[in-house]
C-alpha cells in the first residue's frame, strides 16, 4: 500500500498545463480593497464558471483581464508568457475577449457596423464595403441561429436578449483564446439562453477557455468544467464541477459570518397599520395598465426579488416619484396622497437608498458631514445660516448609531469604503425620521462583515416600526432579511411568499415562469 | 481645508509672479501702478464672481459681455435723463442696469434648467440677443456726459486703492460667505458635483440653477454701473470677449470647469494673476499681442496643474 502514497494525484496527471494562470492579484480603490489576491487557473478549452455575491470582486477581475484596470501586485500568464495589458486593445491582441453586462453597443449603428465595428471592411479608399460587411455579418449571425434579425436594422431596434447575443457574435468575430461572458444569461429567456450554451459548447469544442460568469448556479453546474468562487475579492475555492454541490458552493459565497446571521430569523412582523398602499400604480416605464398593488405595513420588511429588468427599481423610483408616476393611487397611512416629486415624497416621511451609491447617493467629493446633512438641511441651519456645529454633531450621533469607522466629519465621503459610503447614504436618510424606507440593492460592493451591520441595522429600523422595501437581487439576502417576499416579473408582481414558504427554487420559479408567458406571447 | 489648500498655491503663484515683476521691471511696485493694476482687474473680478457662481454648478455663462453693454446702455440712458439730481439719476440707473443684468441672467438659467439645455448654447444665444438689443436700443450711437461727480466716483481713491476695487473686494467677501455659510451655497456645490443626488435629497434643481445665473447678471449690472463710472461712457459695442477673461479667472483661480469644485478667492486670486501678468508684461515692453500670448499659455497651463491636483487629491 505504500506504493499508493506516492502516487501523483490522478486528476492533476492528465490536466493539461493552463492557458490563463492569475496568482495573488490585488487592487484597490481609495479606501475600498477590490481585489485582495486572486488566483485563478483556466486550462485550454475548459469552461470556467467564476461566481460569488455582488461585490465579491467579478468585475473588478474581469476589468484587470481585458485591461481597463491595472492591479496593484500580482502576476499573470497567458499560455505561458507574462500577460500584463495596458489597454483593451492590448487584450484583444493577446486573444482574450470579453462580452460585458452593460451593453457596449452604439444603438445607433446598424447589426452588421456593430459586428464588424473593430474591423470595418473597407476598399482602397477607405470607404466600408458595405455589401460584404452585411454579408459576413449575416453568416455569423446565422452560425449562432440569430436568422430573424436584419443585419441592416438598428441595434435600438433590438431586443435586450438580442443585443446580447449581438455582443456575443461581435466578441467571437476575432479568433480569440479566452471568452470572458459576464452574466450572460442575465437578459436572455430561457430559449436564448439554450441557444447561447450551445454556441459556447462548440467553443469549447475547438478549444476556446472560457470564463464564465453567473448568479445561477444551475447554469454553473450545467455549463463549467471547474468552478471559482470569489468572496470578499479573495479566491476561496476552485473546484472540479462533479466534486462539490450547489450548498457547498453557496456556503462558500456567504461565508461563516453572514452564515451565523441567517440563521437569527425574526420571526416577529406586527401586522399593524398600513402605512403605504399602492392601487394600480403604474409608471412610465411599465407596459401593464392595471400597474401594481400591495400594501407595506408599519415595522414590517417587504423584500422585492426578480431578474434583472423586472422592473423593481423603476417601480422604487416611482413611489419615491424620482420619475413621476402616470396613474393609480398611492396610499399614506389609508390617505391618497399625490407625490410628483422626491421633494414630496421625502416630505411625506419616504427615504430612498438608492442602488447607485455613487451616481445617486453621495457625492463623494463633499465632506461626509454635508453628505449627511444633504436631505436634512433645514435641520442644521437657521434662516438659511449653516450651523457648521449642528451639522457635524449629527453627523457624529448618527456615526455613532451605525457605527461608522470614517477620518471625521469633514473628510471626504470618497475616503470611506464601500460599506461605510453605504451607511451614509442610510445616515441620510435616518436623519429625516422617515416612516418608510425604500432600499435598492442596499448591500451591493459591501463587504461582509458591514454587511452584517447593515442587515442588522435594518432589523433595528424595523423594530422601532418604520416600514421597510428591499430590493435585492441576492435571494439569501432577501430571505435573511424579509417577512414577506414579493417576486416581480415584467413590471408584475407574480407572486407573494410568506416566511414560512421561502425557498430560492419557488423564488426563481416565479421569476421565470413570468419571463415564460412573456415571451410565450 | 483643502478648499483653503487649494486656494493656497494659487496664492503662492501670484506672489511669485509678483515677486518676479518687481525684481525685473521698474516702477512696478510704485504705488500709481499698484492703483492701476487694480483699477483695471475690478471689472474682470465683478464679473468673474458671478461666473465663478455659475460654473460651480457645472454652467457656462458666454454672455456677460455682452449682457455688460445691454447693461451699460440701460443704465446709460438712465443717467442722462435731464432734469434728475444726481442720487436720483444714479440710484434709478443702478436699478436699471442690475434689473437688465439680473433680467438676462434669470432668462439664462430658466431657459437651461425648464427645457434641460446646456447653458452653453443658452448662452451663446444671449450673448446674441443681448448684443442686438443694446445696439437696438441705443440704435449703436453711444452714450456719455454722464453727471462729473459720478465720474469722479469712478476714479476716487482711498489710500491709493481704487474705491471701485474695494466694492469688488466687498463683492467677493459677500460671495465667499454665501458659498460657504448658507445652505444655498452647498446647494450649489451640490449640484456641481452630483446633481442627481441633489434632487433625490429633496430639493428642487431649477431654483438653484436659476439663481445662480441671475447672481451672474446681478454682477454684470454692477459692473456696467462700474463701467460708466470710470470710462465716463456707455456704449453698445463694449465688453466684447469679457466672458473669457471672466472664465480665464475662475479657472486659473482653481475652480472645476465640471463644476462642483473651487471657490471665489481662488476667482479674486486668478483675477489678480491676470491682471498683475498684463500690467508687468507690458512694462517689459511687450506688445498687447505678446500679452494675450502668455495669458493663454497661462490659462492652458493653471488647468494641466488643476488636473494633477485632482489626481493627487483622488488618490
Amino acid at each position: 500500500m505504500k506504493t499508493n502514497l506516492g502516487h501523483v494525484d490522478p486528476v492533476a496527471c492528465t490536466e493539461p498545463a493552463p492557458l490563463l494562470e492569475l496568482h495573488g492579484i490585488r487592487k484597490r480603490f481609495g479606501g475600498s480593497v477590490a481585489l485582495a489576491g486572486v488566483t485563478l487557473s483556466v486550462a485550454p478549452g475548459e469552461v470556467h464558471g467564476l461566481i460569488g455575491e455582488n461585490g465579491a470582486g467579478k468585475s473588478t477581475l474581469i476589468k484587470v483581464l481585458c485591461g481597463i484596470v491595472k492591479p496593484d501586485s500580482g502576476a499573470i500568464t497567458l499560455a505561458g508568457e507574462s500577460y500584463s495589458p495596458q489597454t483593451p486593445r492590448d487584450a484583444k491582441a493577446r486573444g482574450l475577449q470579453v462580452v460585458h453586462q452593460e451593453f457596449n453597443l452604439l444603438p445607433f449603428l446598424s447589426v452588421a457596423e456593430n459586428i464588424f465595428i473593430e474591423h470595418l471592411p473597407r476598399n482602397a479608399l477607405g470607404v466600408v464595403k458595405r455589401r460584404d460587411m452585411n454579408m459576413r455579418a449575416r453568416a455569423v449571425l446565422d452560425a449562432i441561429g440569430l436568422k430573424d434579425i436584419d443585419v441592416r436594422w438598428p441595434v435600438e431596434r433590438l431586443g435586450i436578449a438580442h443585443r446580447q447575443l449581438v455582443e456575443v457574435a461581435r466578441a467571437l468575430m476575432t479568433d480569440s483564446r479566452v471568452l470572458i461572458l459576464d452574466e450572460p444569461t442575465a437578459t436572455l429567456t430561457s430559449r436564448e439562453t439554450e441557444r447561447l450554451f450551445s454556441i459556447i459548447n462548440d467553443l469549447r469544442r475547438r478549444g476556446v477557455s472560457i470564463i464564465f460568469v453567473s448568479h445561477h448556479l444551475d447554469e454553473v453546474f450545467r455549463l463549467c468544467d471547474r468552478v471559482t468562487v470569489l468572496r470578499n475579492g479573495e479566491t476561496v475555492t476552485s473546484r472540479r464541477i462533479g466534486e462539490t454541490s450547489q450548498d457547498e458552493l453557496v456556503r462558500a459565497m456567504v461565508g461563516q459570518q453572514l452564515q451565523k446571521e441567517m440563521t437569527h430569523s425574526i420571526e416577529s412582523s406586527a401586522r399593524s397599520e398600513k402605512v403605504l398602499s399602492l392601487v394600480n400604480f403604474r409608471h412610465a416605464e411599465s407596459p401593464h395598465e392595471d400597474g401594481v398593488s400591495f400594501d407595506l405595513h408599519k415595522g414590517e420588511i417587504l423584500g422585492i426579488a426578480g431578474l434583472v429588468g423586472s422592473g423593481r427599481t423603476e417601480l422604487l423610483r416611482a413611489i419615491f416619484a424620482a420619475q413621476p408616476p402616470l396613474s393609480g393611487t398611492l396610499l399614506r397611512s389609508g390617505k391618497p396622497v399625490s407625490l410628483r416629486s422626491p421633494r414630496d415624497a421625502i416630505r411625506a416621511g419616504i427615504g430612498f437608498v438608492t442602488e447607485d451609491r455613487k451616481e445617486e447617493g453621495l457625492i463623494l467629493s463633499m465632506p461626509i458631514a454635508a453628505n449627511v446633512t444633504m436631505a436634512s438641511l433645514a435641520d442644521v441651519s437657521r434662516g438659511g445660516l449653516l450651523d457648521q456645529r449642528a451639522e457635524n454633531a449629527l453627523t457624529e450621533k448618527l456615526g455613532t448609531d451605525l457605527k461608522l469607522k470614517y477620518g471625521g466629519p469633514g473628510k471626504n465621503a470618497s475616503t470611506l469604503s464601500g460599506g461605510n459610503q453605504q451607511k451614509v447614504v442610510l445616515a441620510k436618510w435616518l436623519a429625516r425620521k422617515p416612516e418608510i424606507l425604500l432600499l435598492d440593492e442596499p448591500t451591493r460592493g459591501v463587504d461582509v462583515g458591514a454587511k452584517a451591520e447593515i442587515y442588522a441595522l435594518i432589523r433595528r429600523l424595523a423594530e422601532r416600526g418604520l416600514a421597510l422595501l428591499v430590493v435585492s437581487s441576492e435571494l439569501p439576502e432577501l430571505m435573511t432579511l424579509c417577512d414577506r417576499i414579493m417576486v416581480m416579473s415584467q413590471h408584475r408582481i407574480v407572486g407573494t411568499l410568506p416566511r414560512a414558504d421561502y425557498s430560492e427554487e419557488k423564488i426563481l420559479t416565479y421569476a421565470y415562469q413570468g419571463e415564460k408567458r412573456q415571451t410565450g406571447h | 481645508m483643502k478648499l483653503l489648500l487649494r486656494d493656497a498655491g494659487i496664492g503662492i503663484a501670484l506672489l511669485l509672479l509678483i515677486l518676479f515683476f518687481a525684481l525685473t521691471a521698474d516702477h512696478f511696485l510704485s504705488p500709481n501702478n499698484i492703483s492701476n493694476i487694480l483699477t483695471q482687474i475690478t471689472i474682470n473680478l465683478i464679473l468673474a464672481i458671478g461666473m465663478t457662481f455659475v460654473i460651480l454648478i457645472g454652467g457656462i455663462d458666454l454672455s456677460v459681455g455682452s449682457m455688460l453693454a445691454f447693461c451699460a446702455v440701460v443704465g446709460g440712458s438712465v443717467l442722462t435723463v435731464p432734469d434728475l439730481s444726481v442720487f436720483q439719476a444714479v440710484s434709478l440707473a443702478t436699478v436699471a442696469a442690475v434689473g437688465t443684468g439680473a433680467l438676462c441672467g434669470f432668462l439664462n438659467g430658466w431657459i437651461s434648467a425648464f427645457w434641460g439645455l446646456p447653458s452653453f448654447i443658452v448662452t451663446l444665444g444671449m450673448l446674441n440677443i443681448a448684443r442686438g438689443a443694446a445696439l437696438q436700443v441705443t440704435d449703436a450711437r453711444t452714450i456719455y456726459s454722464f453727471p462729473p461727480s459720478f465720474n469722479a466716483f469712478g476714479s476716487q481713491m482711498i489710500y491709493g486703492v481704487p474705491v471701485v476695487f474695494l466694492i469688488a473686494l466687498a463683492l467677493v467677501g459677500i460671495a465667499w460667505f454665501v458659498l460657504s455659510k448658507t445652505v444655498f451655497g452647498r446647494l450649489l456645490y451640490g449640484i456641481g458635483n452630483n446633481e442627481e443626488a441633489v434632487r433625490l435629497a429633496g430639493h428642487s434643481l431649477m431654483i438653484y440653477k436659476i439663481a445662480a445665473f441671475t447672481i451672474a447678471g446681478v454682477l454684470v449690472g454692477i459692473a456696467a454701473m462700474v463701467y460708466m463710472a470710470r470710462l465716463n461712457i456707455a456704449s453698445p459695442i463694449i465688453g466684447i470677449g469679457f466672458e473669457l477673461n471672466a472664465i480665464a479667472a475662475v479657472i486659473i483661480g482653481g475652480t472645476s470647469l465640471s463644476g462642483g469644485r473651487g471657490s471665489v478667492i481662488g476667482t479674486l486670486l486668478g483675477a489678480c494673476i491676470i491682471g498683475v501678468l498684463a500690467n508687468g508684461l507690458i512694462l517689459f515692453g511687450l506688445s498687447d499681442f505678446m500679452r494675450q500670448l502668455i495669458t493663454g499659455v497661462v490659462i492652458i497651463l493653471a488647468v494641466i496643474v488643476d488636473k494633477y491636483r485632482e489626481r493627487i487629491t483622488a488618490a
